[in-house]
């Protein structure tokens, strides 16, 4: 079952999601708006690897917003504090963001139940197109969990700016 | 209602849910993780939307994924249910690579039991290994009765390409 904006205001009232800053006008028939944050992370490196700690650049966006180059990927944290310990959040770009051709995640919509932080966000367009901090860019839904719960306790917990990947932590106990 | 980890493996226990090898640390809060079989096919569609494909065995030192190309992997474990929906995602830090784990086809076919088949592509050139971590799975209560997906990918071991069959194929039917 999925919340419906009613229920996320109320839920956030009670304190069983957690949005912060939290908007009333940024609620959804059954989701919530989110925006942009300020900073966003590139890899040095043209070619990537899952084993090995990648480099990153970290930029500001600019003002006058930054033009993403569909051959990169970029890391931007959400403006906002979210998650729950109750609910799964999904996350998913707003339609007028999808029609200009910019994903905001990488296949990686599901986000652990007890992870609330401000988000990575995984950009790539696959035209040039131009994005502004603080742009109302994604929408994330609540999902009714079924079983005990356990709640998130791991590598990137209680981020505040965009984190790179640390999947090379995965490979520690192998060759690489 | 998505299953939390815990009922994941609560399920596994009464059969309601098969995952083959199963592995207790790959357990998230509502998903779990599988990993990559070393076996990757590198698709290419002709004119007629076939499939051919080039099969690639990737070694230790793995193997490097270009972008605007498509490659078929396949989950090393054998997943799938009696009972609930399955969708399957990446891993959030994998995606964080640039790595698609399926071309939004994440819905799984509920009453297959297979190794699922994942559709790879990259935004940036990515080294990737063989049986390593690679995405998640997670599984959704249903609502209604029910018959289990009899179709074309039912018992798939291996990554298996589109079996979409486009002769004589009319448009204006």
């Amino acid at each position: 079952m999925i919340l419906t904006g009613e229920q996320i205001e109320k839920s956030v009232g009670n304190g069983e999601i957690v949005i912060e800053p939290f908007e009333k006008n940024q609620i959804g028939p059954n989701s919530y708006d989110f925006k942009l944050g300020d900073k966003c992370l590139i890899y040095k490196n043209t070619e990537l690897d899952a084993a090995k700690d990648n480099e990153v650049i970290e930029i500001e966006i600019p003002d006058d917003g930054l033009l993403l180059d569909p051959n990169k990927v970029y890391l931007i944290n959400t403006f906002e504090t979210m998650g729950s310990n109750n609910y799964v959040p999904v996350i998913r770009g707003r339609s007028s963001i999808g029609r200009l051709g910019i994903f905001i995640d990488i296949t990686a919509d599901l986000i652990d139940l007890g992870s609330i932080n401000k988000w990575t966000l995984q950009l790539h367009s696959v035209m040039p197109v131009k994005i502004y901090k603080r742009m109302l860019i994604g929408q994330v839904t609540f999902w009714v969990t079924k079983g005990d719960k356990i709640l998130y306790n791991g590598k990137y917990k209680n981020h505040e700016s965009p984190v790179k990947s640390f999947s090379h932590k995965d490979f520690k106990n192998t060759s690489q | 209602m998505i299953l939390t980890g815990p009922e994941i493996e609560h399920s596994l226990k009464w059969g309601d849910i098969t995952i083959e090898p199963f592995n207790k640390a790959q357990v998230n809060p509502n998903s779990y993780n599988f990993c990559l079989l070393p076996t990757i096919l590198k698709v290419s569609i002709n004119e007629n939307n076939q499939s051919s494909y080039e099969t690639i065995e990737m070694k230790e030192e793995g193997y490097v994924l270009m972008p605007h190309v498509l490659y078929l992997g396949a989950t090393k474990e054998i997943i799938g249910t009696k009972n609930f929906a399955m969708t399957l995602l990446g891993k959030s830090s994998l995606g964080r690579l640039g790595l698609f784990l399926n071309a939004t086809a994440d819905l799984g076919h509920f009453g297959s039991v297979s190794q699922w088949t994942l559709e790879l592509s990259v935004v940036q050139p990515l080294r990737i290994y063989p049986n390593m971590e690679i995405g998640q799975i997670a599984f959704w209560a249903q609502q209604g009765s029910f018959t289990g997906y009899q179709g074309k990918y039912l018992k798939d071991l291996g990554p298996k390409t589109s079996k979409e069959d486009f002769t004589n194929y009319d448009s204006n039917r």
